[in-house]
């Protein structure tokens, strides 16, 4: 085997290797347990690798919230509330939880290796 | 084949009877001293969990969410029975209050001294101007803040004893100071229940109880990423309160101007310090909230100077540019989680 | 030293230092920090082909340590030169193996030696291994700019010499 072609395979098995590792890190935060609760009650409680792209309406005295679930992702799509906050947090990540207030809807992980967030 | 039909199902049992055995463990954790339980309210304008670990956590939570409801009935400034909305709706009369409610207004009058200014509980209508309180967001003009400015001013607020005298069209609010101090109660109500290892969250207000957790180790508090969801640095604290506060918590955008909500007092403006998030980490609550919102008004500088003058708190300070300003105090427990240039100040 | 090499080391130094600065103001193509070109590799690799790796070393430290300077980033300056020596010594070492037609290999070699020399002072700094998640992604980014860059210094050596 030339030189070229071992220096070519030992590129490729890098790129190979660290394409694998994001992969990997980039669907990390996932396995985790997604809970969606409203008043304190939960409502949901996902396996957010295993849950299909789908849609979820939470309703609190007359006023609505959809719950998008995307390549296991969740974000608020929608909210009858007068702020918004909950819809520019963005998507879910382990350390802040989405949460509405007028609506009363929380979405958070389980369990995050901190103890809680300052924010 | 005959073997396999034997074993098959003999391996099955096996398989239940282990996951009967682990199961077990889990639920027999109503006796274990350091079971987890965890709760949570919607109050003071906020989402509030409380997690509590030991055989008294569930008593200690209760005791925790209905000392902060009761505060909040106290101090809401949109409740019309609260303590605040009276005061506020008082016309020029003298109006008698709570010790509890004079104890904190004399508190914030204190840290007004104390911070040159920098909190201010009578900014409330200037507050209100700006939609901040209600989301229906608006700039006023000059005149209108002006006008408003005028209305504000804690040295017009009378105190004495249980009472308290405001200027007419004065209208005073404890945002800045109640959360933090319903944290301080809620966490002397978790002790009284027997609790000793406690994490209270009233809506990123992080207090603990207990300078560890039971398995020994310390709290880990995230800081939040000013600019993202995640969090930027990681601190472990004992029993302390951890605040923040920061312009991305509630904003606006209006003509490609980004409008924060925390004002600051001397102009009726949102406050322009050239920090992003501010966060301080001390004993008391109430004093960490108020020292937050106010490093957050003083800026780089004067966040500094009142370290210099004070001894009981430490402080995170996140600059526009993402660098850290951070003080001896917390630099071995503080750790980034992002690369940023970082300055610890010493005494 | 022969006037006529340092004089050419010297240019060459300049020469990188000018590269550098002017990939500081092109605009961040990846938001994750430590992804970029990298385009004064080119003129390492170069060097690495045509001089001594003692010379090599001398351009390639100052070019850091100037660098620094003129970005005014004192920080930075510590994660190039960790990255710098590792890239630095592994490219000298590779250097035996790899004849002018494979400069590419060397590069990428260089280049991902470069991004795990920043990754290990990052977490020295931050006292945390939560930055190894940018490894991975930094390697693929190393990977494409060190074949970039190594291509051009292949190019380049082919004319000049």
């Amino acid at each position: 085997m030339s030189r070229r072609s071992i220096f070519i395979i030992i590129t490729a098995v890098i790129m190979l290797g660290a394409g694998a590792w994001s992969v990997y890190l980039m669907l990390r935060p996932a396995g985790e347990t997604v809970i969606i609760s409203q008043d304190g009650k939960e409502l949901y409680r996902l396996d957010i690798t295993r849950e299909p792209d789908r849609t979820i309406e939470a309703e609190y005295e007359g006023r609505k919230n959809i719950i998008e679930i995307k390549d296991g992702e969740v974000y608020m799509s929608h909210a009858d509330c007068p702020d918004h906050i909950c819809i520019e947090t963005g998507k879910l990540r382990p350390d802040t939880p989405i949460v509405c207030l007028p609506n009363r809807l929380v979405i958070e992980y389980e369990n995050s290796g901190l103890d809680g967030t300052a924010r | 084949m005959p073997e396999i039909s034997r074993v098959l199902p003999m391996l099955m049992c096996l398989t239940l009877l282990t996951s009967c055995a682990s199961d077990k463990a889990v639920s027999s954790t109503a006796a274990d001293p350091n079971a987890k339980s965890s709760g949570s309210i919607f109050a003071m304008d906020t989402y509030i969990t409380v997690t509590a670990y030991g055989e008294n956590g569930d008593a200690g939570i209760s005791a925790a969410k209905d000392e902060i409801s009761r505060l909040e009935k106290m101090w809401s400034v949109t409740d019309e029975n609260s303590e605040i909305y009276a005061v506020d709706h008082a016309g020029s009369a003298e109006m008698s209050i709570s010790d509890e409610t004079a104890e904190l207004i004399e508190f914030a009058l204190d840290m007004h001294e104390r911070t040159g200014g920098a909190l201010d509980i009578s900014l409330y209508p200037v507050l209100c101007a700006w939609g901040f309180t209600t989301g229906e967001y608006r700039v006023p003009d000059d005149d209108e803040i002006a006008g408003l400015l005028a209305r504000t001013g804690v040295g017009k607020i009378k105190l004495s004893g249980n009472n308290i005298t405001l200027p007419d069209g004065m209208e005073i609010d404890l945002g800045a100071v109640a959360k933090g101090c319903a944290g301080d109660k809620a966490a002397a109500a978790l002790k009284e229940s027997g609790v000793e290892c406690a994490l209270l969250d009233l809506g990123g207000n992080i207090q603990t109880v207990g300078e560890t957790k039971p398995d020994g180790k310390k709290w880990k508090i995230g800081i939040r990423d000013p600019y993202g969801e995640g969090s930027v640095a990681t601190l472990e604290i004992g029993e302390s309160a951890v605040i923040t506060s920061g312009g991305y918590e509630r904003y606006f955008e209006e003509d490609g101007v980004v409008y924060k909500h925390i004002l600051d007092p001397k102009t009726g403006r949102p406050a322009e310090s050239g920090l992003v998030s501010a966060t301080a980490i001390g004993k008391e609550g109430r004093y960490c909230d108020s020292l937050s919102t106010s490093l957050y008004v003083l800026g780089a500088e004067g966040a500094e100077k009142l370290w210099r003058e004070s001894e009981d708190f430490d402080m995170v300070l996140i600059a526009e540019d993402g660098s850290f300003i951070i003080t001896e105090g917390i630099e071995d427990s503080f750790a980034l989680t992002v690369p940023a240039e970082m300055k610890v100040l010493k005494r | 030293m022969k006037t006529k090499k340092l004089t050419k080391l010297g240019l060459l130094t300049c020469l990188a230092l000018i590269i550098f600065i002017i990939e500081l103001r092109l605009p961040d193509l990846v938001p994750i920090p430590g992804v970029k070109l990298g385009l004064a590799n080119i003129v390492t690799v170069y060097c690495i082909y045509t001089f001594t790796p003692a010379e090599t070393a001398m351009m390639l430290f100052s070019r850091i340590l100037l660098g620094a300077l003129f970005s005014g980033n004192l920080m930075a300056l510590w994660y190039s030169i960790a990255g710098g020596m590792l890239c630095f010594a592994g490219m000298t070492l590779l250097r035996r193996f790899a004849d002018e037609k494979n400069m590419w290999f060397l590069s990428v070699a260089g280049a991902v030696l470069h991004n795990i020399g920043q990754i290990t002072v990052a977490m020295i700094v931050l006292k945390s291994t939560t930055v190894l998640g940018y490894l991975p992604f930094l390697l693929i980014s190393g990977c494409i700019a060190g074949l970039f860059t190594g291509i051009c210094a292949q190019l380049v050596t082919k004319r000049l010499n």
